[in-house]
């Protein structure tokens, strides 16, 4: 049990100190850190230029310089990531890569405006065509080739075809400590199940991996205990800040499994192995699925989220809509449909990086607990007529 | 066997104290909300006109805004939980339950057993709620228990924004200096409130009985706007503003049951 709590303490560490991470990564290794701005960014390139891939997700801070650069509809987290730019934050990163499926995102190298180079790119939109693989594969490319040359340095395709590797047995991990996060909800709180994933972006993830096959060998071993509180799926960009956590953990609900794009939707699909990496890569962007990102018609994510509930024994789903974010916003109406059509509890709260106060949001949360209690007592007490 | 439900919202406090579970013997409110006396008054009142004092009460639960700062109960229950309770307890047949407090606007569905199946409510802004009239009022110089009134003698409702507080405010002066009539822009407040919450509750859906409960349920035009936005009648429990208090007390004694029952 303390081994376990000494582990979740190690990756809380990480996941709140990004700015020391870096610097000493820097100190060890003479290499830099390269920015990766959410989502689905090839980080398999700058880490086989040996650079350390760091996760930019924004984080809490106060809108002072971002309205300058965007206007206030932009979703919270460009606006928190526009306001550490602009405050020189960022400053020490060698490169950021920006990735580009929503209309703001589609934005934002235009809106870099520090010394740190911008490498700005497309996944192609259409993912069921061959043309889409070779369109990708270029623009992964371009990527390695402007990363080069800021990093001075080549990345060869064997380089990149050992980081594919690394990344597979790394989603592998995460996809199996999620499995067993669920199991033991007594052990991972919703905060600690965060901090792990999390901290995947501020770490190797060669050394990432050693740390949670070690969590995992633990919570594989550890009893598995009878929970008495709520079992939930999350959805959504992300659910932070911690304060929200904070009142999911007070209300007993326990996350057992997750549609995050900060967390499992990155873990999904492995990249195929082959004799050219960035074809691979581009490969894994064309087999992604789920995700309101990525054009699909079929709406996956509905019954993925669907069979999620049903394997994990949750009691609901909370859908974390990040303001502003039409891709997420445009989802909620069809999968509210979708939910209540198959008798699924769905909670949608709104998550705003520059929250003051978490009040509303955990009379909601409370009372989604309250509702999911009831139900299952009430199922309880027809079960023993 | 007496149990004790206190509402403290943002604006208001409220105590109710039930016997058996079933019968109300006292409901108080007093205008002074969280971090006041309020609370503390609200109870004492209820405990006077129910002739008991704090140690004949088995059970209590505290609901509201600022429910975890109440010490006289370590039990919170959200509100909810407590208002659906608490309308349904007096209007089984509420399928949609509306909910305009001090400082937000909940609409919540039920389900055929009369329990929370959906709910919403309002985003940051205090439009559409208690607090926005309360702006108004001061605005336009008439008292919130007269703007019922007012709103009858209206022929031409004015046109006033439903989505934020402050422009609604500037909307409303603007409206005094072009000597609109003070019966037609209380009109158009109402409509305002009513515009807001009926996107709630068409967000959530409804087909059957609606109620509503809160203090803004005593505004007859409120009521009068919702009614025309949704296109159905409205019922009115009996002391709408004690109706979250009330839900609070019947799960006290759900509490008290559930012990007596484990003997814990
Ligand atoms: S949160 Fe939504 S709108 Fe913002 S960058 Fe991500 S996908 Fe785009």
């Amino acid at each position: 049990m303390s081994q376990i709590r000494e582990l979740l303490d190690c990756f809380k560490k990480v996941a709140t100190c990004p700015g020391k991470i870096v610097r000493e990564y820097r100190e060890k290794t003479g290499k830099g850190a390269v920015g990766c701005f959410p989502v689905y960014t090839p980080e398999e390139i700058p880490h086989a230029a040996g650079m350390l891939p760091v996760g930019m997700w924004g984080g809490e801070t106060t809108l002072r310089l971002a309205p300058s650069a965007l206007p206030s509809f932009a979703c919270s987290i460009m606006q928190s990531i526009t306001e550490l730019q602009l405050q020189g934050v960022y400053d020490s990163l060698v490169a950021v890569i920006v990735s580009s499926p929503c209309d703001t995102l589609k934005a934002m190298g235009q809106k870099w405006r520090r010394q740190v180079p911008c490498i700005q790119f497309a996944h192609s939109r259409n993912t069921k065509i061959d043309a889409a693989a070779d369109y990708t594969r270029r623009e992964y490319q371009s990527i390695r080739a402007r990363l080069e040359a800021a990093c001075a340095t080549t990345i060869s395709d064997e380089a990149i075809q050992t980081s594919v590797r690394i990344y597979n047995e790394h989603r592998q991990v995460m996809r199996e400590f999620s499995g067993l996060a669920a199991s033991h909800p007594d052990l991972v709180n919703p905060i600690d199940r965060h901090m792990v994933m999390k901290s995947a972006f501020f770490m190797r993830k060669e050394n990432h991996t050693v740390l949670v096959k070690a969590l995992n060998g633990l919570l594989a071993k550890a009893a598995k205990k009878p929970w008495e509180g709520v079992k939930i799926i999350v959805s959504g960009i992300m659910l932070e800040p911690v304060s929200v956590l904070e009142v999911f953990k007070q209300n007993q609900i326990a996350v057992v499994g997750d549609d995050l794009a900060q967390e499992s939707r990155q873990y999904r699909v492995d990249a195929p192995e082959g004799a050219d990496p960035l074809d691979s890569l581009a490969r894994q962007w064309l087999s992604m699925y789920g995700c309101s990102l990525i054009p699909d018609p079929e709406k996956s994510r509905f019954s993925l989220l669907r069979s999620l509930v049903e394997q994990r024994g949750a009691d609901g789903i909370v859908l974390c809509v990040m303001k502003f974010c039409e891709p997420e916003e445009f989802d909620y109406p069809p999968m509210k449909a979708y939910m209540e059509k198959n008798g699924i509890n769905l909670l949608q709260i709104e998550i705003d990086q520059q929250i003051q106060s978490v009040e509303q949001i955990r009379t909601r949360i409370q009372s989604f607990a309250e509702i999911l209690r009831a139900q299952r007592a009430r199922r309880a007490s027809i079960a023993q007529l | 066997m007496y149990t004790l439900g206190i509402d403290i919202g943002s604006a208001s406090s409220k105590a109710v104290i039930l016997a058996d579970g079933l019968r109300p013997v006292a409901g108080q409110a007093i205008q002074a909300g969280t971090g006041s006396s309020g609370p503390k008054q609200a109870v004492e009142r209820a405990l006077d006109e129910a002739k008991l004092t704090l140690s004949d009460i088995a059970a209590s639960v505290a609901t509201g805004y600022g429910r975890f700062t109440c010490e006289l109960t370590d039990r919170q229950v959200s509100e909810i939980s407590c208002h659906a309770r608490g309308v349904s307890h007096q209007l089984p047949s509420a399928r949609l339950v509306i909910d305009i407090g001090g400082q937000d606007a909940k609409v919540i569905r039920l389900d055929a057993q009369g329990a929370v199946w959906q709910f919403l409510m309002n985003e940051k802004c205090a439009a559409g709620t208690g607090r926005f009239l309360e702006v108004m009022s001061r605005v336009l110089e008439i008292s919130l228990r007269e703007m019922g009134a007012y709103h009858d003698r209206s022929s031409r409702p004015a046109a006033v924004s439903s989505t934020c507080t402050v422009f609604a405010e500037s909307e409303v002066i603007s409206l005094l200096a072009a000597g609109a009539a003070k019966p037609d822009i209380i009109a158009g407040i109402h409509r305002s409130v009513a515009v807001k919450v009926c996107g709630l509750a068409s967000r959530v859906g409804w087909e059957d009985d609606i109620a509503m409960s809160g203090g803004v349920a005593r505004n007859q035009g409120v009521v009068k706007a919702l009614e025309a936005e949704l296109g159905r009648p409205i019922k009115i429990t009996p002391e709408p503003q004690l109706a979250g208090a009330l839900g609070a007390a019947l799960y006290a004694f759900d509490q008290y049951q559930s012990k007596n029952k484990t003997g814990g």
